[in-house]
């Protein structure tokens, strides 16, 4: 028996989702939109250009369910320090067992985005798919069309949060996929941490979109550390509008999944708009992680800089395709963009893709791509010393990656990725680090 | 307590040195000079294990064991140190923990346990201020960005730390203005003990003046051509390397 085909599947499933919700009919109707939309766009093939490089052959045997309710023990779960909004979400639904909501200054919202549907659907409905970006995007239209759950971040003119925000996502089980959903709405003159992390145990599919609008001045550190189980499939969306001034520093950290993909869109929508992007990939075996990044400048005197690094090992094969694109009217840009892969094997394959495409004449624009082995001087140096030729290797490693999650301002975060860095490569740390 | 032996090394099939003999005594200087091209790095790099370079006849002793059988990071735990010619700039891996990475890889091979922090702090200190080495220097990532002078100090300041049994300075006076030689002599000079062993690779006397050798040896085209004692780097100072070309053509016009 053969499996129906991806997109009928979904096609089939969406009357049933229909029928179990009662939400108002703008959400509805965005969701009929993006099913019609999804039914056009289909499951991305290697025929279109921006999935050329990301073979999707491997979902379409499956017959992908709607999770389940299930349980986690806390102890698989990520932390974060005690102090954290802890939101966690269990195959998709909101776990409080799991969570701890601590009280928030003013009239901010840290919840379900589930939950403030009903109680709240007016700091949703105006809000919701309102970001650009990702319309062509088949898996953040059946997010739209499918999201049952996430997370809601809401911060009213003034917020400012000093406790950082934790949304873990945890999906356990076989052939189930999750459609999980944040949408942040950061008014003026706000600032926030937000980490989300995704993870889990078993073949599912995780397919996460973040709506991410930030108003003038506000300011932002968000990461997104994805560790999903080994044999799953990652395919999310992040995308992002900034206002005048605002600020945000983003961090993507890819380690797990048997394929993950995150498209990411921001778009720089007022002057003196800055956006720092940091990533790091580690990738083994037969992993393929895949980044596809396009920052758009729309407004004069906007910042930007991409810094995406991988380490490969083994068969693993990482693509980064980024794009700057600076419209007429942007001048004053000044755009970076920065891809660094470190191979640890022959068999490993990095593809850099960068892109510019700039309409203003009176901007600062660079991009630059290395791939490359270990430094063999560097090696040398350190075993001429006494360190063992492993160990040196390590420490080279290390030093490659360490550099991205040296970007990290929040400390509990940094310090736990450090000490997870150390302990794959099976490094002792002095304190301090190195 | 370190024996060369007809050493004959090739790299990338091209015959650098050519039958080295060369037998060095603790607590013995020796100073090996010789014009570019000599073999005097191809020689620093083959004792201290670099890949790339065959030995096609003749060995290296060290303590009596068969050095060409160990690799690099065994010579170093055994006490062997290299002074770079060029040290290697590793972004991202701090000083400090490199050299404690180190001294404990050492200690490890010994079948010691790891260094004390607060020892190893005094013992990074103290060793510190032989070289004027300032402390900011040991939280920066090794070598990066340092000036010239900077990366010849930190190696004799890594050397001061290891406290190895025999140490290769390769050409570390190349690019020191006299203020940092000194710095460097006087560090060297400090570590020079009845137990230990020197050998001071250079192009130029200068830094024999400071480091002052117990024998010279002038290498030339892959061989020793000539050995003697402290006085043979004055004369070659004055009269050159041209004497010891061995090419014919060349040889004459000198004479001549």
């Amino acid at each position: 028996m053969t499996a129906p085909l991806f997109s009928d599947l979904y096609r089939q499933r969406f009357a049933d989702s229909m029928a179990r919700r009662h939400e108002p009919d703008a959400i509805a109707k965005l969701r009929r939109t993006a099913l019609d939309r999804f039914g056009k766009l289909g499951l991305p093939t290697r025929q279109q250009e921006l999935w050329r490089l990301t073979d999707l052959s491997a979902l379409q045997p499956i017959a992908w369910q709607r999770p389940g309710e299930a349980s986690v023990s806390a102890e698989v779960l990520p932390t974060l320090g005690k102090t954290s909004h802890r939101l966690v979400f269990v195959n998709g639904r909101f776990t409080p067992s799991l969570s701890r909501l601590r009280n928030l200054p003013g009239n901010a919202l840290v919840a379900s985005l589930g939950q403030a549907l009903l109680t709240h659907p007016e700091l949703i409905e105006p809000h919701l798919e309102r970001v650009p970006g990702l319309k062509d995007h088949a898996f953040a239209t059946l997010n739209t069309a499918f999201w049952e759950d996430g997370a809601l971040v809401h911060l009213p003119h003034g917020t400012v949060l000093d406790t950082p925000i934790h949304l873990v996502f945890h999906t356990t089980g076989n052939h189930l996929a999750a459609h999980p959903r944040i949408l942040l709405t950061m008014e003026a003159n706000t600032q926030a941490t937000v980490v989300v992390e995704y993870g889990g145990q078993g073949q599912y599919l995780n397919g996460p979109v973040a709506e991410l609008a930030l108003g003038e001045n506000a300011v932002l550190e968000y990461a997104q550390i994805q560790e999903e189980a080994p044999t799953a499939f990652h395919l999310g969306g992040i995308r992002i509008r900034q206002e005048r001034a605002s600020q945000v520093q983003l961090h993507l950290i890819s380690l797990g999944a048997q394929l993950a993909r995150t498209d990411l869109e921001t778009l720089l929508d007022g002057e003196g708009a800055s956006c720092q992007l940091n990533s790091l990939t580690l990738a083994r075996d037969q992993q393929f992680s895949d980044s596809h990044v396009r920052v758009e400048h729309a407004q004069p005197h906007g910042t930007s800089e991409q810094v995406f690094k991988a380490v490969l090992d083994d068969q693993a094969r990482t693509v980064f395709d980024g794009m700057i694109h600076v419209r007429q009217h942007a001048q004053k840009t000044d755009a970076r963009q920065l891809n660094r892969n470190l191979l640890l094997s022959k068999q490993a394959q990095a593809q850099a893709n960068p892109r510019l495409e700039i309409l203003a004449d009176d901007v600062k624009c660079g991009h630059g791509s290395t791939t490359g082995f270990l430094n063999v001087d560097a090696e040398f140096y350190l075993r001429a010393r006494g360190i063992p030729a492993v160990q040196a290797r390590a420490l080279l490693v290390y030093a490659f990656a360490n550099d991205s999650l040296n970007r990290i301002r929040l400390m509990p975060l940094r310090e736990r990725l450090t000490r997870w860095l150390a302990t794959r490569l099976a490094l002792d740390l002095l304190e301090g680090g190195t | 307590m370190l024996e060369i032996h007809n050493l004959h090394v090739t790299v990338e099939g091209r015959d650098i040195l050519k039958g080295i003999d060369l037998t060095i005594q603790p607590g013995e200087t020796h100073a090996i000079m010789g014009p570019n091209g000599s073999g005097k790095s191809t020689l620093a790099n083959v004792i201290a294990g670099r890949e790339g370079y065959t030995v096609t006849q003749g060995g290296i002793r060290f303590d009596g064991k068969n050095l060409l059988e160990m690799d690099a990071e065994t010579r170093a735990c055994e006490g062997l140190f290299l002074a770079f010619q060029y040290p290697v700039e590793i972004p991202g891996v701090a000083n400090l923990y490199f050299l404690k990475a180190a001294v404990n890889a050492v200690r490890k091979y010994r079948g010691e346990s790891p260094v004390d922090a607060m020892d190893f702090w005094e013992l990074v200190r103290e060793r510190m201020e032989l070289v004027k080495m300032d402390e900011s220097m040991l939280k920066r990532s090794v070598n990066e960005g340092f000036s010239g002078g900077e990366k010849k100090r930190n190696e004799i300041f890594q050397m001061a730390v290891l406290q190895p049994r025999f140490a290769v300075l390769d050409e570390t006076d190349s690019g020191l203005d006299i203020d940092a030689l000194k710095v460097v002599a006087d560090g060297v000079n400090a570590l020079r003990s009845p137990e230990r062993g020197f050998l001071v690779i250079t192009h130029y006397q200068r830094l024999l003046d400071y480091i002052v050798p117990d024998h010279v040896h002038v290498l030339v085209n892959g061989k020793i051509a000539r050995s003697g004692g402290k006085e043979l780097a004055v004369e070659l100072e004055e009269q050159g390397y041209a004497l010891y070309n061995e090419e014919p053509g060349r040889a004459r016009r000198v004479a001549a």
